[in-house]
């Protein structure tokens, strides 16, 4: 049981971190990331590659996946977002331009994966990490590393980004340029600057939760692709505009999907399992359903004067 | 007898698949400006009609279990083998099979479109793109892991109403002509839909909902009609498709190929213009089925697997569209209504019945 939670813990962590990811390029520039799957899958495959090559923990090499996926953001910025922005194109049109990319990216990863199995003679199609994960020794039980230090690392970014957006001078900046980039445009804050650097936080958050999720899920070049949905509704149910609220929505669809299949596949027997997928995707229709903006369009206080009278009027 | 060389017959068939598809996400995304990114959706619900429901009525006709035991693939692939032997005899059978089942795939696609239009009356933009995109991503899942409908991961075999024409490359022709027929009719009728009152409030609400409702427009019930109108045309096409193949197997109905693909085409054709859409419907089908046709000359030339090739090039065509040309090849141009004359000669001839 105590596994399972553990487990559970961390898919959900991985989830968050990625659901941040998706919402704060989405607040800096409006588009909707699909490449977040590359990104994701790139996490996947450095942390993959550079473990098997030169050996050691994955963890060495979770760095290398973040840094990349940021430096894969950056050249998405710069190489179509920027230009749409300044021709301030439609939500939908800035979302097609991040799905063409990502169908590109797609195609880099399988012909690394190609890359990889013929010059190293990896078996890079299908590997699962978890094997390689260190495992904690608590005298009485044990638990995989991963379980301790994907919470752990959800927490320090939580930390990190509200440090960073609340105490620097260019994290307030970048708040300023969100809330009302004309405005911020007009005290002499450079809104490329922001944009780029959203993308760049934006990467990195992708690339860590995709090298701390392969520890987790088994890994083959669409797991970007199957996994995004998941994602986009932890991000979704969390708001759209909000980091925290995408925080706590990832945390939420990954808890829900990972412990709600847990029971019930005690209640309904084992072939349930394969419907996993299904879950996150009927919370956040549910939720939007019920709330279009997410959950941070939950008016705080009037949720309180609805509990504090009981309901009525 | 024509030869045709099986590389032509394969841009035609998905020519006139891809056709279909995207008329029918041009109208709801081109026309009534809903992001559609389930087209999927509406595909794998016709394909699913067609897996399940031909086979189980001549079943029921032959006294074959037509149950759930329909979709086990055991009994599936000799009960099939079955049928098409009937099939083969009767052509009127084989005719009337056919045309029910793309009715019944046209009104379950409506439905469908009916449901989706509930999200889509009171969502925006990317939580809508999202909703729908997840609506799909639900329904390939349920059909892959569902045996009773159309038999799971082990997928069904699919009547073949071609049968009684032969099993080589003839039927593969009389098929694909009669699905460019159909093609051609809903482009037709696409086109059709564009020149009417009904494609001009479709046009409207695209531009500024805000002055369609000022005129007095019903926005839900239009969209809720744009989506019905698309869900069920593109319900045809999965329902063709699957006719074509021969078989049914959910995970060949990905978000990727029915729905994305699609969007590709569409965006390098000109969205909300139809016969631009037919043009880059045309150029995928043919680079596709050439990438496709020569990937072992192309193995040697390149160093990476061209399947590949085939991802870069459509992703490259989708950047390179937004970012140049968002119009695309044909842009969108004001549909042409009636002629001042014709009109005038319609309103006389209405008043010379009325005397």
């Amino acid at each position: 049981m105590i596994e399972i939670i553990i487990k559970a813990l961390a898919y959900s962590s991985c989830i968050a971190l990625g659901a941040s990811s998706i919402t704060i390029i989405y607040m800096a520039t409006r588009t909707f990331n699909f490449t977040h799957a590359s990104l994701i899958a790139w996490g996947f495959y450095i942390v993959f590659a550079l473990s098997s090559i030169f050996g050691g923990s994955p963890y060495l090499y979770l760095v290398f996946a973040a840094l990349f996926s940021g430096m894969l953001g950056i050249l998405v910025y710069l190489t179509v977002n920027r230009r749409l922005l300044k021709a301030r194109s439609s939500e939908v049109v800035l979302m097609m331009s991040t799905l063409g990319l990502d169908l590109i990216f797609f195609a880099f990863i399988n012909i690394f994966a190609d890359f990889l199995t013929t010059n190293y003679r990896i078996h890079a199609r299908y590997f699962a990490l978890e094997l390689k994960d260190l495992i904690i020794d608590f005298g009485i039980f044990s638990i995989r590393a991963i379980g301790v230090i994907a919470p752990i690392a959800m927490i320090l970014i939580v930390l990190a980004l509200n440090l960073f957006l609340m105490k620097t001078k260019f994290g307030i900046a970048m708040r300023a340029s969100i809330e009302n980039p004309g405005l911020a445009g007009m005290i002499g804050i450079n809104p490329e600057l922001i944009y780029m650097s959203s993308w760049f936080i934006g990467g990195v958050l992708a690339g860590l939760s995709g090298g701390l999720l392969s520890m987790v899920i088994t890994g083959y070049p669409a797991v970007g692709m199957t996994t995004i949905v998941t994602f986009f509704a932890g991000s979704i149910v969390g708001g759209l505009y909000s980091i925290f609220g995408s925080l706590l929505g990832g945390l939420l669809i990954g808890l829900s999907e990972f412990l709600g299949i847990y029971f019930l596949s005690m209640v309904l027997g084992g072939e349930i399992t394969a419907y996993r997928p299904i879950i996150p995707l009927l919370i956040m229709a549910v939720t939007l359903l019920i709330y279009p903006r997410g959950l941070a369009g939950i008016s705080l206080g009037r949720l309180k004067t609805i509990i504090w009278r009981g309901g009525s009027k | 007898m024509i030869e045709v060389p099986p590389i032509i017959l394969n841009i035609l068939i998905n020519f006139a698949i891809g056709l279909i598809i995207t008329i029918s996400l041009n109208l709801e995304v081109g026309y009534a400006g809903i992001p559609q990114f389930g087209r999927v959706l509406a595909v794998l619900t016709g394909a699913i009609v067609a897996g399940a429901i031909p086979g189980r009525i001549l079943a029921l006709m032959m006294n074959q279990p037509s149950g759930a035991d329909y979709a086990y693939h055991l009994i599936n692939y000799r009960l099939v083998e079955d049928i098409n032997r009937v099939l083969a005899l009767n052509p009127i059978l084989s005719a009337g099979i056919f045309i029910v089942t793309l009715v019944f795939a046209a009104c379950l696609g409506g439905i469908i479109g009916y449901i989706t239009a509930y999200p889509a009356i009171r969502l925006k933009e990317a939580y809508l793109g999202i909703t729908l995109l997840a609506f799909g991503d639900a329904l390939q899942i349920i059909a892959w892991n569902y045996q009773p409908i159309v038999g799971a991961t082990q997928g069904v075999l699919v009547p073949d109403p071609f049968r009684f024409i032969g099993v080589g490359e003839l039927r593969f022709l009389f098929a694909t002509i009669v699905m460019l027929g159909i093609a051609v009719l809903i482009f037709l009728y696409a086109e059709r839909i564009s020149r009417s009152p009904f494609g001009r409030v479709l046009k409207a609400m695209r531009d500024s909902e805000v002055a369609a409702k000022v005129y007095g427009k019903d926005i839900p019930k239009v969209r809720a009609q744009a989506l019905i109108i698309g869900s069920s045309l593109a319900a045809i096409g999965g329902a063709l498709w699957a006719f074509y193949s021969g078989s049914m197997k959910a995970v060949a109905y990905s978000r990727l190929v029915w729905t994305f693909w699609p969007w590709a085409y569409m965006m390098l054709g000109g969205t909300g213009n139809n016969l631009g859409v037919l043009i880059g419907v045309l150029i995928f089908s043919i680079v596709r089925t050439l990438i496709y046709s020569y990937k072992g000359v192309l193995t040697s030339i390149i160093p990476i697997d061209p399947n590949w090739l085939e991802y870069i090039l459509v992703g490259l065509t989708i950047v390179v569209i937004v970012m140049f040309r968002p119009q695309g090849i044909i842009p969108e141009k004001p549909a042409l209504t009636l002629s001042i004359e014709k009109i005038e000669k319609i309103r006389k001839l209405k008043t010379n019945i009325k005397k």
